[in-house]
């Protein structure tokens, strides 16, 4: 650790020292919160984007569920499947 | 588990099932909590107030994500949602504010000098200005830069209880502090040659 370093490291223990100040709740502020946040569509964007996102996902899974069990009865085909299912369904999968 | 920690999940539940008596007491109990975060780390132009309100209201939409059961405790979990809601904030924060020689209080200065000044002595000031001026330092530099050093220097903080609030990994965590010791001690140099005494 360096001159300045150490110094700095003294400086921050002094600061530490600083008492914090008042912490009280300031009047009123817990019932704003609340109707803030109780409020329909008080949701932040940001928490929107979330669900929206989940449900996309959600739909993914649903889609490449649904591929997978339409896949399912020809597992055990020495034939290779139809030319027309595994387009659409390669196109399904790569279009997610 | 103790019994405050029992008491604050059951408001938790409540809150979650829309009991707003409960979701008010959530309010108060965290204030002291939430508050002290958003002062460590309140952008310049900021009010702590709007911040710490911003941070309740995500707290009570995203309350349906937090699992009890979990090895987090509540508070902690609080304490992260405060801590990235704070960062945001910094980093939203434009421009940040010119620092002056000739803005800082005679006390103020008496540190700076004593960090950069191999003979100058330790100064005996109340604990309150050393504070001002690392804050005042410290809002000079990058928004990750400035939160990574107040949590270990000011809020003595391991690397561990840093990665577990930030998100970020430990070497992540040492190098960004590394580096903004650095970028610190290179304004503070810089700040000094600014000094109108110096340059006489």
């Amino acid at each position: 650790m360096n001159d300045f370093d150490t110094k700095w490291q003294a400086c921050a223990a002094r600061a530490r020292q600083a008492t914090h100040r008042d912490e009280q709740l300031p009047f009123g502020f817990a019932t704003r919160v609340v109707a803030q946040a109780t409020r329909p569509g008080a949701a932040p964007l940001e928490f929107a984007w979330d669900r929206l996102l989940a449900r996309l996902l959600a739909g993914a899974v649903a889609v490449l569920l649904v591929c997978a069990a339409a896949e399912l009865p020809h597992l055990r085909d020495a034939q290779p499947l139809k030319p027309g299912i595994e387009n659409a369904v390669a196109q399904l999968v790569w279009s997610l | 588990m103790t019994a405050t920690d029992g008491d604050l999940l059951r408001q938790v539940e409540r809150a979650r099932l829309g009991d707003p008596e409960a979701s008010r007491s959530l309010v108060e109990a965290l204030h002291p909590q939430v508050i002290r975060i958003v002062r460590s780390h309140l952008p310049v132009r900021a009010a702590e107030e709007d911040l710490a309100q911003e941070i309740f209201v995500k707290l009570f939409t995203r309350l349906d994500q937090y699992q009890a059961r979990s090895s987090v405790p509540f508070e902690h979990w609080v304490s992260r949602l405060a801590v990235r809601t704070c960062l945001d904030a910094l980093r939203a924060e434009r421009r940040r504010p010119e620092l002056r020689w000739s803005d800082l209080p005679e006390e103020q200065s008496a540190w700076l000098e004593f960090m950069l000044v191999d003979e100058a002595a330790r100064p005996d000031t109340a604990p309150a200005s050393a504070r001002e001026l690392l804050e005042k330092l410290l809002s000079q530099l990058p928004p990750d830069d400035r939160l990574v050093i107040s949590l270990m220097d000011l809020e003595e903080q391991s690397v561990k209880e840093i990665a577990a609030l930030t998100g970020w990994n430990i070497p992540l965590i040492k190098v960004r502090a590394f580096r903004a010791r650095r970028k610190l001690r290179k304004l503070a140099e810089t700040f000094k040659k600014e000094n109108p005494h110096e340059r006489l």
